[in-house]
């Protein structure tokens, strides 16, 4: 959604020819992401020949402020759905920054790679408003992903796995 | 106005502004150079929004204040006091990013 899409689009701008293709996986009812997602890709074409990519929708695993026994349904179903979709593109790299959108992909991949059938590298990202306080996406995928990157030195402090590059959006 | 795609023109143009603390309205001005003051509003705002603003105002890149504080802070503002907002780095991230998955 909205900032997460502007950010991830700025992780992705400094990156290789060989982070192909990309997959994008974001919450169907998400109206916005799409176009921003076109509109780099195209630019991205002018100067990368090989530019390859994918446009993939999910439900929204849980709505902001959604009460907590819901989200937990909400969000297996979410995984549920999400499994055959990582199943399918068996991805060896996900790149995440905080939408809830991005649990179920990465438990699901995380499950694939349990189960041996996929190991996924996965690298979150929090995005840069939070600077002391983790997302509630962060404080999950803490635990499941591989890199978990955090762009103030204070959230460094506080969840000393991370990693910190400083600003990178 | 109510919504716009891009207020890009607008800031452009603009020599002041005000916002409110959500996030990409303040990076997006301070990226431009433009001068910025965060209004901020307890009682509406989440309180991860503020983090943001808080962090950009002790590092000295943005003024702050709350409604109404708001005139006080205009008339009494020294915006030569705020720092240049240097812009984040995607290219450590990539060179990062390289590293973890073998291509160097």
């Amino acid at each position: 959604t909205g900032g997460h899409t502007t950010e991830i689009l700025r992780l992705l701008s400094c990156l290789s020819e060989s982070y192909s293709p990309r997959h994008y996986v974001f919450a169907d009812s998400d109206k916005m992401s799409e176009a921003k997602i076109r509109s780099f890709e195209q630019k991205r074409a002018e100067t990368f020949s090989n530019s390859q990519f994918t446009l993939d929708r999910i439900p929204r695993s849980r709505e902001v402020r959604q009460s907590w026994t819901s989200s937990v349904v909400t969000t297996l179903y979410s995984i549920l759905y999400s499994l055959p979709l990582t199943y399918k593109r068996k991805p060896d790299l996900i790149l995440c920054n905080g939408p809830g959108t991005c649990v179920p992909v990465c438990i699901s991949a995380f499950l694939l790679g349990l189960l041996q059938i996929k190991r996924t590298i996965i690298v979150y990202v929090e995005s840069i408003c939070r600077v002391e306080t983790l997302s509630l996406s962060g404080k999950i995928l803490y635990y499941f992903s591989d890199y978990f990157i955090v762009q103030w030195p204070d959230l460094k402090k506080k969840y000393p796995k991370s990693v910190y590059l400083g600003r990178i959006v | 106005f109510r919504f716009k795609d891009s207020l890009a023109e607008d800031l452009r143009s603009a020599d002041l502004v005000i916002s409110h603390a959500g996030a990409g309205s303040c990076l997006e001005t301070l990226e431009k150079g433009k001068p910025l003051i965060v209004v901020i509003n307890e009682k509406l705002m989440d309180n991860h929004q503020l983090e943001l603003a808080k962090q950009l105002h002790r590092d000295g890149y943005v003024l702050y204040c709350n409604c109404s504080t708001l005139v006080d802070t205009l008339q009494s503002m020294d915006l030569s006091a705020l720092k240049p907002f240097p812009p984040g780095e995607p290219e450590k991230f990539a060179l990062f990013l390289d590293k973890v998955v073998g291509f160097q």
